[in-house]
């Protein structure tokens, strides 16, 4: 099963990702901040990451260069942001996100990217039970 | 205002603006028939594209201003 | 009510109750940068958390308190008072909202637009703090994210097919040439216009289309009913413009518009067994590509290139997997690989290039829209929706409420308020008849109107039935936020506590179960404070170290039964007699004589409280008398029942409704006054020989029970007799206070009526006794007394 891990320190965000990401079959692992974030991805790899821009301790752009900054496989990164400025999203790909969207996510609209970037096709996507 | 009413005929001058829509609206409410001379208008604004869209006056003349003329072109002749 | 939704109210409270404190605590150091961080990120956490569902009113709220906060934190706002205070405003605004709509009980949030007004002035307030401080940022409208999660213009296909085969030649030889084509449809929102937007000049600054299409999102109206300012116009065009110029382009409306950069078309794909993809799997993989791309074309140099190529590369395999492509591994690899040797995207960029000419993409040009057949020039509204992957509650529930109607609690209480005066009304009717008879002497009109009145009587009484109906909600309103609260209480304490909770479908009136919560909380929270014991003292009392709070409720004729019971320690009647003597409350007579029972109500009695040490959750000696009054204020009554060792139950009984008060109407020195007749367990006439003077009280013995007897004059503090009836008996109304009884001597006991219960307002709101006035039907003012109190 393909693991998710999602980083927000809104636990309501968490749950709406986690209740999508979840109907779509995936495992969700949550992480409040970034430096709990990293502490996951030392216990064991994830297939994606959905990051949070503003949180406590160690923010989104922090947190995605730790991670980029590893000798581990780089799986895809999403960064989820409240802001559509273009200046964050060239920040977000600077720090090392893959994609970059804005809150708040339609969850068709996640579920898709996240397909995507899983690399699921068409055939693996069907509309879950 | 950007609008002169000639009988059947409305003459746009230059730009309309957006209370312009009203008013071209209205009369083209009260006269069905009515057509719009375009020729000297740079620059309408969306709502009067929205009621001329809606409207579907007879155009007696199309902007001299070329891009504009294409864009209501299309918006009126799909 | 949904989870989500649950969890977001829930959060929400927190982050408002921590954003409260910071702010007093930034007042005594406004130099603090960590508090004003953290702040900021709260004010931040809480908007992007209303984002997710349609509050736009909270919404604007806290993006304007954001954006002062941001302006704060980045020193271009002093921190000062009139921030502190604004912020404060706002939040207690946005804790309203919370709290309505944690009260609505829906599955859906609730339509807050009613306080949209409140909302603009607050932000604007907000805004006008920071404007003060800088000029020249860019106004609140424009750079404001629509409110309301605008729908997103539908991410249909591009039916590129469908284009005039002219054009479609055209645009392949353009992309083949290499231009940099892109499709772009624009949907303005419809309040677009009044935000000073022209679409039409942001589309003409575009410059010339290679195909452009101008339409309607819904089908124009006749001509007279439309709205020429609200914008439902859309336009489409190819552009052959970079796909970054047309994001920078509209980069404040980015939610109105789809820009797909386009690919030169391919010999369809023979490789692949895969189905060709859908709309929205093409247009995640091109918004994919294009980012990996745009990260690809970075240019620095940091520590951690090497793990962001590789990110691009396991993104750019993932991407082309998922549209059915299995990619060259090996190519990939190496590609990579020179990259990370020469810190260059270079070798990927070219990779990725490659692997685009090749065509052996499945292309987005060769996709036609689920669903729409390839010669559907327009495809309809529903057939450019993508097929949604997956079903999300908040859609689903909307549709299901279609048989609920949702009204304001205002007009329920206009109609309660209506039929309350219909009810008095028609009570005229009974004086009418007897003025037609007494004196006008016709006594057949007499008989008629006593007969019309009993039909309206009836259908008065079934509409305020039915009105009743509407009012009545479910005791689970109150009662589901006792599992957190116990769970958290239990915690604090240290105990463990099972909370069983029954009946919670159980009905009330509104007014009812709104005002149980309090009292039930306190309840509770005593029972865990001081009813339940620790696991260790469970255990050495040989009970299971699980404690038991039940709350159980039921409906019992025409009242509702709330029983909290627990299996604590129970309460110790000598303790509570003991307690009572120290306190004064009773003195060295009673400490013998009272029964058990009786000494364990003396916890209702004020000033008493039980804990041995103040404790922070039942606070100081707000004690059970509280909770009495509480619940004596909807004319409810509390029973304590309590086995030591073995657990205390109180029994909390209230009517169904408190709309409609039945009163007897009784006089005392020439005046009326009414008596809730829930009060009143009988009216007797006792003769003057039967009243006996015992310790100076007045007594008559009523079925073998001594009664004490007290005038109302004398409770009135009136200096004159009661006056007997011809046969020299007193009229006696026998009242229930708690479970005594005691009569009070009146001059006569008259009929029963109904009436609507007004509180006493003004000057005579702090008068003590009665319970409110009435109108009745002959015009008058009736005072209502309450017993309770006057005794």
């Amino acid at each position: 099963m393909k693991r998710i891990l999602v980083i927000d320190d809104a636990a309501t965000v968490r749950l709406y990702h986690r209740s999508i990401l979840e109907e779509l079959g995936f495992e969700v692992t949550e992480a409040v901040n970034g430096l709990e974030a990293l502490e996951r991805v030392a216990e064991g790899d994830f297939d994606l990451y959905l990051v949070d821009i503003n949180m406590p301790k160690l923010d989104g752009y922090g947190f995605l260069r730790e991670l980029r900054g590893k000798d581990m496989p780089q799986a895809p990164a999403i960064m989820v942001s409240t802001e559509a400025g273009a200046n964050d999203q060239k920040l977000a790909f600077l720090s090392g996100a893959n994609l970059y969207i804005v809150k708040p996510v339609r969850p068709e609209r996640l579920a898709s990217h996240v397909l995507t970037l899983l690399g699921m096709t068409p055939n693996g996507r069907g509309a879950p039970s | 205002m950007a609008l002169e009413f000639k009988k059947v005929t409305a003459v746009v001058s230059e730009q309309m603006t957006v209370e312009d829509a009203e008013i071209l609206l209205d009369w083209l409410i009260k006269h069905p028939r009515g057509r719009i001379n375009l020729s000297a208008c740079t620059h309408l604004h969306a709502a009067n594209l929205q009621v001329l869209m809606a409207a579907r006056p007879r155009i007696s003349a199309w902007p001299r201003h070329a891009p504009l003329a294409a864009w209501i072109k299309a918006a009126l002749t799909p | 009510m949904n989870p989500l939704l649950d969890q977001f109210i829930t959060e929400g409270r927190d982050i408002l109750q921590t954003i409260g404190e910071r702010l007093l605590q930034l007042e005594d150091t406004p130099d603090d940068s960590a508090l004003m961080g953290e702040l900021f990120r709260l004010v931040h956490t809480l908007k992007g958390n209303s984002g997710l569902f349609d509050l736009p009113e909270m919404t604007r709220v806290l993006h304007a308190a954001e954006d002062l906060m941001d302006a704060v934190r980045d020193g271009r706002r002093p921190f000062d008072r009139p921030v502190a205070d604004r912020l404060l405003e706002a939040m207690d605004f946005v804790l309203a909202l919370i709290d309505e709509i944690g009260d609505s009980a829906e599955a859906a949030p609730p339509n807050t637009a009613r306080h949209a007004n409140d909302a603009l002035e607050l932000a604007n307030a907000l805004r006008g703090l920071l404007a003060a401080a800088q000029a020249t940022t860019p106004t609140a409208t424009e750079t404001e994210p629509a409110a309301t999660p605008a729908p997103s213009p539908a991410p249909a296909a591009m039916p590129l097919e469908a284009l005039p085969s002219r054009i479609q030649q055209e645009l392949t030889q353009r992309l083949e040439a290499g231009e940099p084509l892109c499709w772009l449809t624009y949907e303005p929102e419809e309040e677009c216009f009044f935000k000073g937007e022209d679409p039409f000049h942001q589309i003409l600054q575009l410059g010339e289309p290679c195909w452009r299409r101008v339409s309607s999102r819904e089908d124009w109206p006749p001509l007279a009913e439309l709205d020429a300012y609200r914008c439902i116009l859309r336009f489409e065009a190819i552009l052959n413009t970079p796909a970054e110029a047309l994001h920078e382009h509209f980069r404040y409306i980015p939610e109105q518009v789809r820009i797909i950069p386009l690919q030169p078309p391919a010999p369809t794909s023979a490789s692949s067994s895969e189905p060709p993809p859908d709309a929205e799997t093409t247009w995640s993989f091109n918004v994919v590509l294009e980012a990996q791309r745009e990260i690809l074309g970075l240019t620095d140099n940091p520590p951690w290139l090497s793990g962001r190529l590789r990110a691009v590369a396991t993104t750019l395999e993932a991407a082309f997997a998922s549209i059915g492509q299995v990619v060259e591994r090996d190519a990939l690899e190496q590609a990579l690989h020179s990259a990370d040797a020469s810190h260059s995207s270079q070798p990927l960029l070219n990779w990725l290039d490659e692997q685009q000419r090749r065509g052996d993409t499945q292309l987005p040009t060769a996709a036609s829209p689920p669903g729409a057949p390839a010669e559907d020039i327009a495809p309809p509204p529903e057939a450019q929706e993508p097929q949604e992957p997956i079903k999300f509650g908040r859609r689903a529930e909307d549709r299901l409420a279609g048989h609920t109607l949702k009204v304001d609690q205002a007009k329920v209480d206009r109609l309660m308020n209506l039929i309350g005066e219909m009810v008095v009304t028609k009570n005229a009717l009974p004086y009418l008849a007897n003025r037609a008879e007494e004196v006008f002497g016709t006594r057949e009109l007499a008989r008629e109107i006593k007969a019309q009145y009993g039909i309206i009587n009836r259908i008065a009484e079934e509409m305020q039935d039915a009105i009743m109906q509407i009012r009545m909600m479910p005791v689970s309103f109150v009662l589901q936020r006792f599992p957190r609260l116990v769970r958290d209480t239990a915690r604090k304490l240290g105990k463990e506590v099972r909370l069983v909770m029954e009946g919670e479908s159980t009905e009330a009136d509104k007014n009812i179960i709104e005002a149980l919560a309090d009292p039930l909380v306190h309840i509770v929270r005593n029972s865990l404070d001081h009813g339940l014991e620790s696991p260790a003292e469970r255990s050495a009392a040989g009970k299971p170290t699980e404690g038991r709070l039940t709350i159980s409720a039921r409906q019992e004729s025409d009242r509702v039964v709330i029983e909290i019971s627990d299996d604590g320690r129970g309460i110790d009647p000598d303790r509570i007699r003991r307690k009572a003597y120290e306190r004064g409350l009773i003195g060295e007579p009673e400490l013998e004589r009272l029964t058990d029972q009786e000494a364990i109500n003396l916890v209702f009695a004020a000033g008493f409280s039980t804990a041995e040490q103040v404790s922070d959750l039942s606070g100081r000696g707000v004690g059970m008398d509280v909770v009495r009054n509480a619940i004596a204020c909807v004319n409810g009554a509390v029973e304590l029942h309590s086995q030591l060792g073995q657990g205390t139950r109180l029994r909390l009984s209230l009517p169904l409704s408190m709309a409609v008060t039945n009163v007897m109407i009784i006089e005392s020195a020439g005046q009326r006054f009414g008596v809730p007749m829930d009060r009143v367990a009988e009216t007797v006439r006792v003769a003057r020989n039967d009243i006996r003077t015992i310790k100076r009280r007045l007594t008559t013995v009523l079925r073998g029970r001594l009664v004490p007897l007290v005038t109302l004059n004398d409770l009135l503090a009136l200096t004159i007799e009661q006056v007997p009836n011809d046969d020299d008996e007193f009229a006696v109304l026998v009242v229930r206070i708690g479970a005594d009884h005691l009569g009070i001597i009146v001059d006569d006991c008259r009929e029963t009526v109904d009436i609507i219960l007004k509180p006493l307002g003004g000057v005579l709101a702090g008068l003590g006794g009665y319970a409110g006035s009435a109108l009745l039907g002959d015009g008058s003012v009736l005072l209502v007394l309450n017993p309770r109190e006057l005794l």
